[in-house]
């Protein structure tokens, strides 16, 4: 049996998504697939795996079959950038993904200049509404979505720095 | 070159491990493992964790890409000129920090 879920995680909260989806498979929910914020999970009561999610642009097959090497299942991904790993929860010697704080600090870190480029490229893209400003109420729609999206990507950026201090402090 | 070297030191103990397993070619998972099995334990390294660490090194000049015939899966490493100094300075290193205390440390006695 196929089980859908809708849900929203922003990235910084990575480690709550894996929390989630790690309790599911305990349930019985094993995760297969995740498209457009739903989370697909087939039932099988008799398992459960414990997930893990890694930021990572450009992975390649060396990447994928160093994690399978050590015991970690492909399972999907999202934008090709967040992957989704599962491992047997019976498999005790699965080591986490990351061993130590500094690793952890520096995929936030990746995850951070990731989202400045985007953020940097939608600042670009934007300059045509200030440059033809002539106070138009569309404009005024699409300068209110801006800021919008600003403010939500501030928020990202201010989230992700202080999970890396966690870690820093740890 | 021995300066270039000496700008990495101290290394981490897991950088050092990766180092060590490098005296022969092997992939990611093999240095997982020696590096495990020659740190008795002490020593384990995630695949993240290692990746990062690879693509680091990689990007010093401190080890390279092995060209290895049969495998294209994965990626096989070895140590430049370069980490072969930079594991044997630390080595030393550490050697003349055990022997400049070893009579020393005997003065320091537990409470």
């Amino acid at each position: 049996m196929t089980v859908r879920k809708f849900r929203l995680f922003i990235a910084p909260n990575i480690d709550k998504e894996e929390q989630w989806i790690t309790e599911m498979s305990r349930k019985g929910l094993h995760l297969v697939k995740y498209e457009y914020f739903t989370y697909v999970f087939e039932e099988d009561p008799t398992k459960s795996y414990v997930y893990q999610i890694d930021f990572r642009q450009e992975a390649k097959r060396d990447y994928f079959q160093l994690y399978e090497d050590a015991g970690w299942e492909y399972v999907t991904n999202s934008m090709s950038i967040f992957h989704y790993f599962r491992a047997d929860s019976s498999e005790a010697s699965v080591q986490k993904l990351y061993t130590d704080n500094e690793s952890i600090q520096d995929s936030f870190k990746r995850m951070i200049s990731f989202y400045l480029l985007i953020f940097g490229l939608f600042l670009v893209s934007q300059l045509g509404l200030v440059v033809s400003w002539k106070g138009y109420l569309i404009q005024y729609i699409v300068a209110g979505m801006d800021i919008v999206f600003i403010v939500l990507y501030l928020y990202l950026f201010y989230a992700i720095n202080k999970r890396i201090d966690f870690y820093r402090r740890k | 070159m021995a300066k270039e070297a000496e700008l990495f030191l101290p290394l981490s103990q897991a950088t050092y491990y990766i180092l060590l397993s490098l005296r022969e070619v092997r992939h990611g998972y093999a240095i997982m493992q020696d590096v495990e099995m020659v740190s008795k334990g002490e020593v384990t390294l995630g695949p993240g964790t290692l990746y990062g660490a690879l693509g680091k090194l990689e990007k010093q000049g401190v080890i390279e890409k092995a060209i290895v015939q049969d495998d294209e899966r994965r990626k096989y490493y070895e140590l430049t000129d370069l980490g072969k100094l930079v594991v044997r300075l630390e080595y030393n290193r550490l050697k003349s920090l055990v022997e400049n205390s070893k009579e020393i440390i005997k003065e320091i006695k537990e409470d």
